[in-house]
């Protein structure tokens, strides 16, 4: 469905996110060929299944379309490596990989996910074998009590698949979104900027 | 903090005289060692209580009073029963009772149970609560203004107290007599914990027995506060902290959360799950509390400090203490005098705070201390190096006060020649400063920890002990010093930690854990290792004490060929695994230590905005045990003092007092761009056994970078934080009169 434009007759702020919000959560439960050409499908507030590919596993799931991506992939799937912290997008203990793209999880709700493809710090080790960004943080003790660990993991591990290479300040500047309150940052910057976080996986 | 949580207790058993391995033969202490659960918690695979789930769980979730002073007048749940997924909803005050009131904004109102989160929320949104709201105090100013009416039962200032003498005559005959005086307020911010994991637990009942979750420093005081809260036989309840996601000072008990959980738990029949939300974590799990300082201090014209006298006073929130003690007993000023009053306001109560008290009284003391030095034109370092503690009789200083020697040593690093009297006079308005502090603490072990041993047929060791990693690297040390016993490598030993039912060991609180669980893991290890050897020793033919185990092998200690390996040794115990026990004993760890910081920054006089460039550090903890984790607490508590240097501030309302920023884009912390080079030097003391290391990093970076920013600008912020605000208007008033 074509998008309203703004200067159109009788556009509100409440039917731009009625049109845009349905119009997105529409797309996303039939797919884009599904709601071509539909009048717009309202859904909730109750529970709606959704599909969501995490970490190459696709999940079967039932929420309401106010529950985030972090709660969906938390306490419906049980997939927990990945915390809820500040709970509004500052912090970034709940880091994911969405289509290569780091996202807050926490502020990103669960049904515009579907047919992306999401990584989570799970997705990283190969069996036993630790990515080689997780073992460079175990190396240089970028962790402390670990609760901020996964979302750095991940967002470090999104920064080396962008950029193999990274000067201290790229690399700072790609890891200003998390926060760590035992203070690990010295070492999650040596761990990055370590050249074997980039390499190939070993083992 | 230690005394709070470790009451002297009976004198320590007496047994054979026990020691560190001599320093040579040395394959784990000391030598930077990994951390053992790096892997699990680098891969999410570690479970902090958020993260498990029991079978059947509810959420609870806490309804908190949106007001700062109220009386609850009435309170009805049973909207919220009828929420589709909600198990449970208890009214928390009682309207009719002397619970009524609400001191401060966050306190408990009324609690949920759901099936989900999302319904917990929308069940605690449908409790209709009437309040009376009353007029709060959110500022100590208000508290303290003669026209406030009075919030607090005793009223909203406390009695004053001498908390150093003599009497007035000697201080104000002193600050007669000195060259130069010094005279200004001082003040400190108040600083939340901010805990990544938020404070919470899961309760599940099976029949009258309870099994808590809890993210916890405490895993018997938590045990022991949950029996008392329910009124319940301490041996059934069990706590468990397997994983925690930071305390800080703040998880040292069950705190009302996890009672709460506990009460839905029974009440829906069901285990439920109550962590508390960001908001809440900054609202009512304790802060530090805020100091203010009248300070009036001298120094004669050779440059010795004559005397402090200082009129202070803080808040920890609704009804607690805010102390702090001036001068921050490092450097020997003549004569002293604090008189100290206690300030009451709306907002939540203090708790411990890493280093409670010190990073305060540090940056006020070295703040003055600076001040006097510009006015006697003196370099501060020199003025500090002048009177530091005299040294003993044998000219040595204390192991515990070695800043004679640590001062130049961190000056050097810095570049300390290369730093300017006054302000940065080059042009543009980036200005480069440098300065320092000194810090001290006390640390210590309990005399009541324990640690139970169990080396098992198939060789394998088992250390139990109740004590909990609360993200320092306590498993890792507990794993280090039985394998060193035992002569295996770290991954033969399985630390077992963070669980009340095994043998007692104090709150992670004070900088205490290590000097308390070091020497009783080392004792309870060589007792399990010696059982072992009376075993082995008759099939060597030899003496047990001719034994050691070494390399993975149980020999003898002058022929290593003459032995087995340790699996072998093993096998000779059959079926009966051996079992020993372990209490602390003293002469393996020690308390006390000593640490300068220096920092160079620059300020940009045109924004305000300081960069801190470089830290250096000179610290000791007695013996190192683990380089690695003993690195990553400095590196920590500099940061956390970067922090409370620059960013962190709880902002309340100053009408309603209700705070302002309970998050994290407004509460700020430092982030990754704000972290400058740092530089630490760990001094090992292997003679003196292990001292905590947790709180004394944090106490000095404050007062280092307020000095630097000073040095830089030429102009004298004398509160935290400091913010570009606060050094543009110091600026400000310095261009227009003076602000040294």
């Amino acid at each position: 469905m074509a998008p309203r434009k703004k200067d159109q007759p009788g556009f509100s702020r409440r039917t731009f996110l009625k049109t845009v919000g349905a119009g997105g959560v529409a797309a996303g439960v039939l797919g884009p060929k599904a709601a071509e050409g539909q009048a717009v499908k309202a859904v909730g507030p109750g529970a709606v299944p959704i599909q969501l590919n995490i970490n190459g596993k696709v999940h079967r799931l039932e929420v309401e379309p106010r529950v985030t991506l972090l709660d969906a992939v938390r306490n419906r799937l049980n997939i927990t490596g990945v915390k809820r912290v500040c709970d509004r997008g500052a912090c970034g203990a709940c880091t994911m990989i969405v289509d290569g793209e780091t996202v807050y999880a926490c502020s990103t709700l669960a049904i515009e996910m579907q047919g992306k493809m999401i990584r989570t710090v799970e997705g990283l080790a190969e069996g036993t074998v630790l990515h080689p960004v997780q073992q460079a943080f175990c190396e240089h003790d970028g962790l402390m009590c670990g609760f901020c660990t996964p979302g750095f993991v991940t967002a470090t591990v999104a920064l080396l698949e962008k950029n193999s290479k990274p000067t201290k300040e790229q690399a700072r500047r790609a890891l200003d979104g998390n926060i760590c309150r035992c203070g690990t940052y010295a070492r999650v910057l040596e761990a990055a900027l370590d050249p074997k976080a980039s390499g190939v996986r070993r083992g | 903090m230690a005394d709070e949580q470790n009451p002297p207790a009976a004198p320590p058993p007496s047994g054979p005289a026990r020691t560190w391995p001599p320093v040579a033969d040395r394959a784990l202490l000391g030598k930077p060692i990994r951390r053992i659960d790096g892997p699990d918690k680098s891969q999410g695979k570690a479970k902090y209580t958020y993260d498990i789930v029991r079978p059947g769980m509810l959420y609870g979730r806490l309804l908190s009073s949106p007001h700062p002073y109220a009386v609850v007048k009435s309170i009805d749940v049973t909207p919220a029963l009828k929420v589709p997924g909600v198990k449970a909803a208890i009214a928390l005050k009682d309207p009719a009772g002397p619970t009524a009131k609400i001191w401060y904004q966050g306190e408990e109102v009324a609690a949920v149970a759901a099936t989900t989160e999302e319904a917990a929320e929308d069940a605690v949104r449908a409790i209709k609560v009437e309040y009376e709201i009353l007029p709060a105090l959110a500022t100590v100013e208000q508290s303290m203004s003669a026209n406030a009416p009075v919030n607090f039962p005793k009223g909203n200032v406390s009695a004053e107290r001498l908390t150093l003498r003599p009497d007035k005559a000697d201080v104000e005959a002193a600050l007669k007599a000195s060259a130069h005086i010094v005279e200004g307020t001082y003040s400190t911010q108040v600083q939340t914990h901010t805990s990544l994991e938020t404070h919470g637990g899961i309760c599940e009942w099976n029949g009258e027995k309870l099994t808590a979750w809890v993210s916890t420093q405490a895993v018997h005081a938590t045990r022991d506060g949950l029996s008392r809260a329910l009124q319940m036989q301490q041996s059934d309840v069990h706590v468990i902290t397997d994983y925690m996601g930071g305390g800080f000072g703040s998880k040292l008990g069950p705190d009302v959360q996890v009672v709460i959980a506990a009460k839905l738990a029974k009440e829906a029949g069901a285990p439920v799950k109550l962590m508390l939300t960001r908001k809440e974590e900054h609202l009512i799990t304790g802060n530090r509390p805020s100091a203010y300082a009248k300070v009036k201090a001298g120094v004669d014209a050779q440059g010795k400090l004559t005397a402090f006298d200082a009129e202070t006073w803080g808040t920890g929130g609704a009804g607690q203490g805010a102390g702090f003690n001036i001068p921050y007993p490092v450097y020997a000023f003549g004569v002293l005098r604090q008189r100290h009053k206690d300030v009451f306001i709306n907002a939540g109560p203090q708790r411990a705070m890493r280093a409670p008290g010190h990073p305060q009284a540090c940056f006020i003391t070295e703040v003055v201390v600076d001040e006097l030095a510009d006015r006697l034109r003196m370099d501060p370092l020199e003025l500090r190096m002048r009177n530091l503690p005299p040294a003993g009789p044998d000219g040595q200083d204390l192991p515990t006060q070695q800043w004679r020697k640590y001062f130049p040593m961190a000056a050097d690093k810095i570049g300390w020649s290369r730093r300017h009297a006054t302000a940065d006079t080059g042009s543009g308005p980036i200005k480069r400063g440098m300065g320092c502090a000194a810090n001290r603490w006390a640390g210590g072990g309990s005399n009541r920890t324990r640690a139970a041993c169990e080396i098992l047929p198939d060789g394998g060791v088992v250390m139990r002990i109740g004590t909990q990693d609360i993200g320092t690297g306590t498993r890792t040390l507990v794993a280090m010093i039985t394998a060193e016993t035992m002569g295996l490598p770290l991954t033969a030993v399985k630390a077992a930690i963070g669980d009340s039912e095994y043998p007692w060991a104090p709150g992670s609180g004070g900088s205490t854990t290590v000097g308390s669980i070091s020497p009783t893991v080392r004792i309870a290890a060589e007792n399990a290792r010696d059982a072992l050897f009376a075993k082995v020793a008759p099939s060597l033919r030899v003496e047990p004490a001719a034994l050691v185990a070494k390399d993975g092998r149980v020999q003898v200690k002058d022929n290593p060929a003459k032995g087995m390996t340790w699996k072998e040794a093993c096998r000779l115990l059959g079926v009966q695994p051996i079992s020993a026990d372990g209490a602390w004993q003293q002469g393996l760890s020690s308390s006390g230590t000593s640490g300068v910081q220096f920092a160079d920054v620059e300020v940009d006089i045109e924004t305000g905005i300081t960069r801190v460039k470089r830290v250096v550090c000179v610290q000791d903890c007695g013996m190192i045990v683990d380089r690695i984790t003993a690195e990553s607490q400095v590196y920590g508590g500099i940061i956390m003092g970067i922090g409370f240097a620059l960013f962190e501030h709880r902002i309340l309302d100053r009408n309603t007092a209700k705070m302002v920023n309970p998050n994290m884009e407004f509460y700020l912390l430092p982030g990754m761009s704000d972290i400058p080079e740092i530089d630490i030097t760990l001094i090992d003391q292997p003679e003196r056994g292990p001292v905590g290391l947790g709180e004394p990093p944090t106490i000095s970076t404050a007062a280092a970078i307020a000095n630097a920013i000073a040095n830089a600008t030429g102009a004298r912020v004398r509160s935290l934080p400091l913010t570009p605000a606060a050094v543009l208007a110091a600026l400000h008033e310095e261009r227009s009169g003076g602000t040294r």
